[in-house]
């Protein structure tokens, strides 16, 4: 039986092949060929898309040129979610590789933040540690980190170092025995319909009497739809990095070992594909 | 310090189990007819620092 650790490494090391497209009406002063690329699941399309960015930029006019942006399918990507999280909410049962336009005009002011360097990210990162840290340990832990500590998490996340990562990482993950498990779980559900982009509420990962909540425990608090009776049509899959765990599963379990490196569960909620 | 959560051993063995078996056939989806691309962010990141 595998350990628990290689679950972290299954996490971290997850890639989506995707081929990058630049879009039509994009003038060019010769022909633009597909980019291929191995993207990892657990960072942000901004962050490792340099050299698509590149690519691009060979074949185009200075003046034709403004902050890039990435769509699927006429949804325009956002990149302050992880690029895990799009591909499962837009694109999960779309053929690989996945296909994802590129445009230098026309910015979508209402659906994309926008990302001028490098720095924006590691801002967006990091707030995420610190919010996630207040649910789990009323801040304390991300407090009694130096500055080098933060910029240790910033950069394995940003250079793909695994161990460099975790070595600090796991001091965000430690609970004391007597708590049973963290104050609050970090945890965000994707949909694609609704209002709200997602659902973030409070939410223990014991009872009061103690006993051990489960995934299922949390969707039928939060999506009540999502969690299927026996012997009615399954319409809705519960996603987590690609795969779809057992309701059974321990959310404590979940939260230490399927989070991503911004310490947050990030759950999609989408429609079984009708083939 | 992690605790070992309180569920028995059969329980366990099923949602872990559900774990491990579908991350491997996510490798296998998204990941090994893929290997040949590039990777997006490369893995041994030399920085050099300082000035010309």
């Amino acid at each position: 039986m595998a350990d628990d650790k290689d679950v972290l490494r299954d996490v971290w090391y997850g890639r989506i092949p995707a081929c990058f497209t630049l879009h039509q009406d994009q003038v060019t002063e010769r022909e633009a060929e597909p980019y291929y690329l191995l993207l990892p699941r657990v960072s942000y399309l901004t962050l490792v898309t340099d050299k698509v960015k590149k690519h691009f930029l060979k074949v185009m006019r200075a003046e034709d040129v403004e902050e890039m942006w990435l769509e699927y399918e006429g949804t325009p990507l956002k990149w302050h979610y992880p690029i895990g999280v799009l591909f499962d909410l837009h694109a999960s049962s779309s053929i690989l590789p996945w296909n994802i336009t590129v445009h230098f005009k026309d910015f979508p002011e209402r659906d994309l933040l926008h990302c001028s360097s490098n720095s924006v990210i590691e801002a967006h990162f990091m707030s995420g540690i610190k919010e996630a840290d207040a649910l789990k340990h009323k801040s304390q832990v991300v407090n009694d980190m130096q500055k080098k500590d933060h910029k240790q998490l910033w950069m394995g996340l940003q250079n793909d170092k695994f161990d460099q990562f975790w070595a600090m990482n796991r001091k965000l993950m430690e609970y004391s025995t007597e708590d049973g498990g963290f104050r609050y779980i970090p945890f965000r559900i994707y949909q694609t319909t609704g209002e709200r982009p997602f659902i973030q509420k409070l939410f223990r990962p014991l009872s009061a009497d103690g006993a051990v909540h489960t995934l299922g425990d949390l969707l039928r608090e939060m999506y009540p739809a999502a969690v299927t009776h026996e012997g009615a049509e399954k319409r809705l899959q519960v996603v987590i990095h690609g795969i779809e765990p057992l309701l059974e599963t321990p959310l404590q379990w979940l939260s230490e070992h399927l989070s991503h490196p911004d310490n947050f569960l990030h759950i999609c909620i989408i429609p079984v594909p009708s083939d | 310090q992690t605790l070992s959560l309180s569920v028995t051993p059969a329980q366990t063995a099923a949602w872990r189990k559900q774990v491990f078996e579908q991350l491997n056939e996510r490798t296998k989806r998204e990941m090994d007819n893929f290997r040949h691309y590039e990777q997006a962010v490369e893995q041994s990141v030399w920085v050099k620092k300082g000035t010309m």
